[in-house]
Order: C-alpha cells, then sequence, then structure tokens
C-alpha cells in the first residue's frame, strides 16, 4: 500500500509543483502516518437486480436510483459495497497534532485523505485477485453524482460496518470516524470504462473512442 | 459477586441470535430488537434452541434496544425490553438465568463524537432500569469497542439496578479495539468499577482469541468470558466457516488458561454450544496466575509501574502567574499546552491540580480532565483535597487513574477512599496526619502502615496505594533529607509500596537549584522512589532517570538511552536566534521559539503593543499576501500564525507578569455548526485569527444554534464565523444565521466551509464567504478593526 503524495499535496492546494521545502515535510509526515496507522476495510459481494427505477442488491437492504447508478452498473450484475477506514486513531492523532501543530496537522489531515484512498485502492486490488474474469468499476460512494448521501445508513448497516469496522454514521448522514470511505463497485463481465477516476485508470484506454476523439465519459 | 451469582466452575452463555434468525429465512437489515413484539414465537423458539443446547445464561433480545437506536422504530425501551426479557424467561425455565443485553449505543462518544459521557450514562441507564424491573438475573455489556462508553454502560448498570454485570469488548489481531483500547487497560479499568466479570467477544475466532484472553486473565482476578465468533467472515460474502467441533477444541484451550464463562457471537449456533459442552465436559478450568501489579491508564496507553515512572508537576497554579490567568478565563488550550510539553519531554502521568481561590473545582476538574484526555493519551493523577472535585473527575476520566492525595488524618481517609475506591482508581498516600508531618522516618512509616490498613478496609487492594514520604526543603531542615529517604527505603522494603515524591521541593532557598534537585532525586531513586513528580521539562532530570534505567536493567540494552541521545545530537543545539535573524523573518519562517527569544529582547525596548502591531501583524500580512497569490500554501502560512503564537505567549506573559493592559484587538466566536463533527478548517481559522490578535472564542463543533446564540448575546460579541463541510449541515447553517438574526442588533455572520459557495451565503443570509483563513482575517478587520 503506497499513499501517494502528490494527492496528499493536491489536497494542500500544492499539486505536484509544491516548493521542494513542503514536499519533503509531507513526505516525512506521511511517512510518520503509515508506520502508525494502517487503513483497514471491509467489502462483500451481492447479486445485483435490475429495476426499471435502478438497482437492488439481494440480501441488502439497500436500492440505488438515479442517474450515476444507472452510469456505472448498467452492464453489472454483481456489486461489491466496499468501507474503508483510518478509524478512530486517527482522529485522535489529529487532535493531539492540532494542539501541538496546526501547520503539521494540516498535512496530516491531507496525508490521511490520501491514505484512506489508498487503502481503498488496496481493496479493489483484493478484489481483482479473487474475482478473476470479472470487470470491476470505478468505486463511486453516496453524495457522488445524484448518489444520495441517504443511502449511508444501509450501506454500513449492509457490511455491519458498525460492528466490523467501528464505523457510525451520525445523523446528518457523515461517517465518523472522519477519515472514512463508503463505495459501490459493480462487477462486470467486460471491461469497464473509467467514468470517475480518469483515462489512466482505464481497462479501455488503448481502443477508447471516446479518448481517441479527444473526448472522456464523465457522469 | 459472581460467586454468590454461579457456584459451579463453568459457565455456558449461549451464541448468536443473528445468525440462528438468518438461518430460519429472516432477511438481514432491519432493527432485530422489533422481532421481540412482530414475531415473538420466533425470538423465543431461538432461545429455547439455545436452552436445550446447553446454555445457562440467555441473552434476550435487546442488543440495540437502546433510545438512540429506537428512536424512528415508534417503539420505546420499556416496552421493547420488557417484551424481550419476558419472551428469554418463557423459553428460560427455572434453571436457565436472563440476561440484558446490552450493545454500542451506535453512535460515537466525545471525544470521537458528540454524544457526551453523561448522555451516553443516561441512555444505558433507561436500559438497565427497563431490564431490572422486567425481571433479568443480569446484565451483559458486550462488543464494545470504546472503553469509554463501556464505563459509561457499567456505572449506569451498577448506580441504578443490583444486577451482577458481565462485560465484554471486541478486539482485533493486533490486540486492540477500534479505539486503540489495550486488554490491560480493560482489565484494569472494568475491575476497579465493578465489573462481575469480564471477558472477550466477536471479531475473531477462539483460536485467534486465544493470545488475547491469556493477557486478559493475567490481568484481573475476575471470572474470564471468551464468547468468539466462528471464526473470519468470508470476505467476499460474509459467511463463518469454523465448524462446531474446531470451535469447541479451540475453547478448550481456552479452559485451560483459567476462562471460565464460555458462549458464542457471530455465526455461531446452538450446535456450537453443544460442542463446547461436549468438549468441555468433565475438565476443571487451570489455576489462574494473576500478577498484582501496580497500574493506571488509558485505553490506549497502559502504565504498569515496573520501575520508575516519571508525574509531571507542571498542571499547577500553585506561583505560575500565567497559569493562575489562564483557570481564571477559562484558557483550557493553555492548560492542554503545558500537558503536552510534559508528554513531548517524557513524562508518564501528569498530575492535574486546578485549585485556585476564584475556581470551582467541583467544575473546573472534570472540564480539564476531559480536554486534556481529547489531545494527550498519558494516565492522569488528580490533585485535589476536595472528594466532590476528584469524584467529578474521576467519573469522566477514560481509564484508570490516580489521586494525589489522603493522609493519614481519619477523616480524610474517610472523605476520600470511598471516592477512590468507586472509581477503582490508585491514591497516594501523605505521611502526615492532623498532628502534622512527623520528623522520623519511623513515624512517617508508622502513618504509611495505618494508610494502608484503611485502604484495604475499603477493599483498595494494596497495589493502588502509593506512598509519599515527603520532601522537606533541605535549607531549613537539612537532616530530615535522610529520613525521607530512610523512609522511602523501608517503605519499599517492608511494605513493598510504590512511593512517590515531590522532589523540586528539596532545593528552595540553594543557590543552583537543579544540581541539589537533581542529586536528591538519584539518591531517592536509589532508596526506592518510583514516582518522582518533577519538572520533565527539565531536561537534566529526565537525563537521570534516563541513566537511572540504563543502571537498574529497567532500560534493556540501553535502547531507550541511545536513542534519546542519538535524537538529542541531531537536534538543533539552542535556539538562540542569530545575529542577522529579525523578529519579523522569524514570524514569516514560522521559527517559533527564534521568534520568541527575539521577541522578548524587542520588550526591553519596545511596549507590548508595538510588538504587536510593528512586527507581529506585518510579518503575518507579509505571508498572507504570499498565500493569496499562490507563492505561499497553507501549512507554510500556519507555520507563520504558530511562531506569532510563540510571540504572543511572550506578550501575555510580559503581561500577566507586568499588570499591563491586555493587547486584543476585539472578540468573535466560532463554531462548526450543528451535526457536523468536521471542525479542522474551524481550527485553521481560529489559529489564525488569535494570532492577529483577535480574542476568539471556540465554541466547538456540532453546536447548536441556541448555543451560538446564548453566547452572543452573553459577551455582546459583534462577529460569528460558522462553518459546515457537508451538504446535510448547510440547513444547519442556516437556521443558526436566521436565528441570529433575530437579535435586535444582530452580530455580523461570515461562513465558510467545503460545501458552501459565495452564492448559498448570500441566500443563507450570511454576510461574509470566507473562501479561506486568510480572508477572514480582512473580515475580521473590516469589522472589528
Amino acid at each position: 500500500m503506497q499513499l501517494d503524495l502528490d494527492e496528499a499535496l493536491r489536497y494542500l492546494g500544492a499539486g505536484s509543483h509544491a516548493p521542494p521545502a513542503l514536499r519533503s515535510q509531507v513526505e516525512h509526515i506521511a511517512d510518520q502516518l503509515t508506520r502508525s496507522i494502517q487503513p483497514r476495510f471491509l467489502y462483500r459481494v451481492f447479486p445485483l437486480e435490475h429495476h426499471a427505477d435502478g438497482f437492488s442488491l439481494t440480501g441488502a437492504n439497500l436500492r440505488l436510483t438515479g442517474r450515476t447508478a444507472r452510469t456505472m452498473l448498467s452492464q453489472c450484475h454483481q456489486a461489491v459495497l466496499l468501507a474503508c477506514t483510518l478509524g478512530p486513531s486517527f482522529d485522535a492523532m489529529l487532535r493531539t497534532w492540532q494542539a501541538r501543530d496546526m501547520a503539521s496537522a494540516v498535512i496530516l489531515d491531507a496525508c490521511g485523505s490520501a491514505w484512506v484512498e489508498a487503502g481503498c485502492d488496496q481493496a479493489e486490488a483484493e478484489l481483482s485477485a479473487r474475482l478473476p474474469g470479472l470487470y470491476l468499476t470505478d468505486r463511486f460512494s453516496p453524495g457522488y453524482g445524484d448518489l444520495s448521501l441517504d443511502l449511508q445508513p444501509a450501506l454500513c448497516a449492509a457490511l455491519d460496518a458498525g460492528r466490523r469496522l467501528g464505523l457510525s454514521v451520525t445523523d446528518s448522514l457523515l461517517l465518523n470516524p472522519s477519515k472514512s470511505v463508503t463505495a459501490v463497485i459493480g462487477l462486470a463481465h467486460q471491461p469497464q470504462m473509467a467514468r470517475v477516476r480518469g483515462c489512466a485508470y482505464c481497462t479501455l484506454r488503448e481502443t477508447c473512442a471516446l479518448r481517441k476523439g479527444g473526448n472522456h465519459c464523465v457522469l | 459477586m459472581y460467586s454468590e451469582f454461579w457456584k459451579e466452575d463453568i459457565l455456558f452463555l449461549d451464541g448468536a441470535t443473528g445468525t440462528v434468525l438468518q438461518q430460519r429465512g429472516l432477511p438481514p437489515g432491519g432493527q432485530p430488537e422489533l422481532l421481540n413484539l412482530t414475531q415473538p414465537d420466533l425470538i423465543r423458539s431461538v432461545h429455547a434452541a439455545y436452552v436445550e443446547a446447553g446454555s445457562q445464561v440467555i441473552y434476550a433480545n435487546t442488543f440495540g434496544a437502546n433510545r438512540h437506536k429506537l428512536a424512528a422504530s415508534g417503539h420505546s425501551v420499556t416496552e421493547i425490553v420488557t417484551a424481550a426479557v419476558k419472551l428469554a424467561r418463557e423459553a428460560a425455565g427455572p434453571a436457565v438465568r436472563v440476561a440484558i443485553d446490552m450493545g454500542p449505543l451506535g453512535e460515537l462518544l466525545e471525544p470521537m463524537g458528540s454524544l457526551s459521557f453523561e448522555e451516553a450514562y443516561d441512555l444505558f441507564r433507561e436500559v438497565a432500569v427497563a431490564g431490572a424491573e422486567a425481571g433479568a438475573d443480569l446484565a451483559v455489556i458486550e462488543t464494545m469497542t470504546d472503553l469509554y462508553e463501556t464505563k459509561a454502560a457499567l456505572l449506569a448498570v451498577k448506580e441504578n439496578t443490583a444486577l451482577p454485570v458481565f462485560v465484554t469488548m471486541s478486539f482485533d489481531e493486533t490486540g486492540r479495539t477500534f479505539t486503540g483500547c489495550t486488554v490491560s487497560s480493560m482489565a484494569r479499568t472494568l475491575e476497579g468499577l465493578g465489573a462481575d466479570a469480564i471477558g472477550l467477544n466477536c471479531s475473531l475466532g477462539p483460536d485467534l482469541l486465544f493470545p488475547l484472553l491469556k493477557e486478559l486473565c493475567e490481568n484481573t482476578t475476575l471470572p474470564v468470558i471468551a464468547k468468539p465468533n466462528a471464526g473470519l467472515p468470508d470476505p467476499v460474502d460474509g459467511h463463518y466457516h469454523m465448524d462446531p467441533d474446531t470451535f469447541a477444541a479451540a475453547m478448550r484451550a481456552c479452559l485451560d488458561i483459567g476462562v471460565t464463562i464460555f458462549g458464542g457471537c457471530c455465526g455461531t449456533t446452538p450446535d456450537y454450544i453443544r460442542a463446547v459442552r461436549a468438549a468441555l465436559k468433565g475438565r476443571k478450568p487451570a489455576r489462574r496466575t494473576y500478577r498484582p501489579t501496580a497500574f493506571v491508564c488509558t485505553p490506549v496507553t497502559p502504565c504498569p509501574i515496573g520501575g520508575v515512572r516519571v508525574i509531571g508537576e507542571r498542571i499547577n497554579p500553585t506561583g505560575k502567574k500565567r497559569f493562575q490567568q489562564a483557570l481564571l478565563e477559562n484558557d483550557l488550550d493553555y492548560i492542554t499546552q503545558v500537558g503536552l510539553a510534559q508528554v513531548d519531554a517524557g513524562a508518564d502521568i501528569l498530575d492535574v491540580n486546578v485549585g485556585f481561590p476564584g475556581v470551582d473545582e467541583v467544575e473546573m476538574l472534570p472540564k480539564v480532565v476531559k480536554k486534556l484526555q481529547s489531545v494527550l493519551s498519558v494516565p492522569l493523577q488528580l490533585d485535589s483535597s476536595n472528594p466532590d472535585a476528584l469524584a467529578a473527575g474521576l467519573r469522566v476520566y477514560n481509564g484508570k487513574a490516580a489521586v494525589n492525595s489522603v493522609n493519614g488524618d481519619p477523616q480524610v481517609l474517610s472523605r476520600i477512599l470511598p471516592v477512590v475506591k468507586r472509581y477503582g482508581a490508585a491514591v497516594v498516600g501523605l505521611t502526615l496526619d492532623e498532628g502534622g508531618i512527623p520528623q522520623t522516618a519511623e513515624a512517617r512509616v508508622a502513618i504509611a502502615r495505618r494508610i494502608l490498613d484503611a485502604a484495604l478496609s475499603y477493599g483498595i487492594p494494596r497495589e493502588d496505594l502509593w506512598i509519599d514520604c515527603l520532601t522537606l526543603t533541605v535549607s531549613a531542615q537539612q537532616e530530615q533529607a535522610m529520613e525521607t529517604l530512610k523512609a522511602v527505603k523501608t517503605v519499599r522494603e517492608e511494605l513493598g509500596l510504590q512511593t512517590v515524591l515531590g522532589v523540586s521541593n528539596i532545593s528552595f532557598g540553594l543557590p543552583n537549584r537543579a544540581l541539589v534537585t537533581h542529586t536528591f532525586l538519584v539518591q531517592a531513586m536509589t532508596a526506592g522512589l518510583t514516582l518522582p513528580i518533577i519538572n520533565p521539562n527539565q531536561k537534566e532530570m529526565m537525563d537521570a532517570v534516563a541513566a537511572f534505567k540504563v543502571l537498574t536493567g529497567e532500560d534493556k540494552g540501553s535502547t531507550a538511552y541511545v536513542e534519546r541521545f542519538a535524537n538529542q545530537d541531531s537536534a538543533p543545539v539552542s535556539a538562540a536566534p542569530s545575529q542577522s535573524l529579525t523578529l519579523d523573518d522569524a514570524i514569516c519562517r514560522g521559527l517559533g521559539a527564534e521568534a520568541a527569544a527575539l521577541a522578548r529582547e524587542v520588550l526591553q525596548t519596545e511596549s507590548e503593543l508595538s510588538l504587536v502591531e510593528g512586527h507581529l501583524i506585518p510579518a503575518l500580512d507579509k505571508v498572507g499576501e504570499g498565500y493569496e497569490s499562490g507563492r505561499v500554501f497553507l501549512p507554510q502560512l500556519l507555520s507563520a500564525a504558530q511562531a506569532a503564537q510563540a510571540v504572543f505567549e511572550v506578550v501575555k506573559d510580559s503581561i500577566a507578569r507586568t499588570g499591563g493592559a491586555p493587547v486584543k484587538k476585539g472578540a468573535l466566536a466560532v463554531a462548526t455548526v450543528r451535526g457536523d463533527i468536521h471542525d479542522i478548517g474551524k481550527n485553521i481559522v481560529k489559529t489564525v485569527l488569535e494570532n492577529y490578535g483577535y480574542d476568539v472564542l471556540d465554541l466547538g463543533r456540532d453546536v447548536k444554534p441556541e448555543v451560538i446564540l446564548e453566547t452572543v448575546k452573553e459577551r455582546d460579541l459583534r462577529l460569528v464565523g460558522l462553518s459546515a463541510l457537508m451538504t446535510t449541515t448547510l440547513p444547519a447553517m442556516e437556521e443558526t444565521i436566521k436565528l441570529l438574526q433575530t437579535l435586535p442588533q444582530p452580530p455580523v455572520i461570515f461562513v465558510g466551509g467545503a460545501v458552501v459557495t459565495p452564492e448559498y451565503a448570500k441566500t443563507m443570509g450570511a454576510n461574509f464567504y470566507a473562501r479561506d483563513a486568510r480572508q477572514s482575517v480582512d473580515i475580521a478587520r473590516k469589522v472589528l478593526g
């Protein structure tokens, strides 16, 4: 698992052209973070039922409706629910750092965001390895596109994420601990376009007609 | 007492309820507790299957039956709990006991979430009382991952019912819960609080739980419970695959380390309980090997006293003007900084004393405990002579704390020891009494013995009593230094108790105090002092402790010692400013220590106000401009702000000493709105504004509109900053703005946060939109000057 420094720098508003001193500071803090806290993740594969108004996951009390779900899942026969978190230890670490040094704390915060994404990438890699012959869509999350945040409690319940990952959803639909991600990933028998994460990640990048025309597919 | 509840060697609990329900075709999701009302026959039949398999305690179907989780169901806690206990009772028959089952509330407690300890207590109290009234035989608290929530639940049961309580928590293979709690912290804290049996449930199978159960058995005298899962779930489909016989064989190994209470969690069914009963038939549990250990902890930091542990003395207003001012102004951030500095210097435990004229200790001590524990993870020693303040502080303390102090005066003992016992704390006993401080070592040891007898009579184990033989000032009573050391030696060797000494006292009135203090510390540790109370920020004191640990063999291979000095060699030698560096440069470059030193120089010739206006703010502006033009990034902006903070500390210190007028540019409040728990953005704004000299009142996160309104009214504030991160919390922001605008003279409101836009700010009725912390300074200038 690798924390993407450029991603952390982007969260800090600096991107890949960050001054070397800042980059080395981020590198140092990323190192401290990744040595002390590991992302934990949890996923489960559900059969996907197609309906006129969207999709349901067999065995989970979850209905995915709207344009985002349609775009992402129309070719899929199964869907994966995924949750990943840095846990309360990260929040505790961030509280301490904020009290000690706000400048380092904002860097830690950015590194935390990149680190939980790295956890999701790791979960996807593990899934791909377990499910040979199947293709994964990009992961997409409640709150993304028109996929409602209201799904958050049911998604966490379907994964038993409270018990198995220590994840909770607040009344205002925030995930707690703060560095947590829930996502849906479609599984299909044919290669899937990168609709969320961009062409560099796409299995169709060599042959894509849209890309050849200078366009890309976005939600 | 467990021995009154159950006489046999072994007790069998039940297995999972959810797994059996799913086997019987019930779809997952939904609230299983509602089945007590909608499908009573089904629930009763699950219980009956466990009774038939040999369970001697069955858990009523009340795991999530608390007010928070039932809120949307339209049913009350009492209704569900009463029905659940009744069903269990019907299935149980005369020989089987019925437990009221309490799981996590489903909402995180402070400081992780926004549910307060007191609110959590109240939610659990309701379930416990309903369970007791419905006729449950015991209460079970299970699947806990937060020791603080567990403490709230345990106190709620013990203080409101007469039921025995079993407590089990969930650990993963790293030996910690999700919140980082260790097995030993759990064991020592819960035994101290009066649990009747403790153990582990869920998360792992009995094979992987085994080493953790072993550790648990070594850390408690209580009966130990194992209620594991049927192995690990399949990551793809979530099913559990360990078969009953494998499960039972692994449980038999647990019997051989002294576990005596057995059941199952996720993936287990009556077949598993039957298999475990068969596997344990005719076998006796192993004798346990508990070693009494002096111990304090927070959930994540167990602190067994095996050698010298340093208690930091700095959180104490005595003789410290700046600290007194912080206490009177409710400036908990300053107190936190004093704690943090000591932890960074290597303190193992922090003494916390907030007693000062004009400060209500009963209110302040718990507040400071909560604040310190939200930032620091070292154990605390609550220092007060007020039993109510100690009780209030110990109640909200997360872990096992120490109390400083009692003495040989019977009245003091009878006031304070019950509080110590109730919350399972360790306690310092001073070797003085109503007659004063005895002059001989023998007389002090005699008092120590009296305190020990008193502690034992209250049920406080001897390892929880730490004796302070009292340091007297050597320049005043020279012969007393040796008496103190003699007493330390006797208490350690003859009574076998831990020893405490406030070391710094020794050198009052002498030149080169550090040398005398340092020498006495070494003598005292040699005599048997294990818990020196010192200022850990004095490097030579901590160096002495480090060297002592090498010489006694506690620091194996001198690892810590070598590391300590390796790090010191590579650190900058001193913070003395170089010739060419100006104060303005130091601030711009974020060099806090240098900036502070230069500020002290500037104050020789300039006033506090001129330092702030002439150096500090222009320097911050320069950095701010760089930030706006994209040459400087947020971490650098904040570094400069922090260097400014260090300068402000110098200014405040100078004002506190000279009694000059405070440099304040006007006050405002900042808050993250109700429902929102992400507050780093608000904290950034606070840091930057404070370092421009504004008096920022931080109301925190998840703040109700009414609280903001009250604060504005009470403090007559003219500016308020609100932040929100999520679309779901924008309505709360709007509501807050509307409420504030009902005031006859509403404050100016600025808003910001990830989802707030200038347009939306306008629609909501805010006066300003702040894109970032830098813009909030411009707004504050416009409004407050």
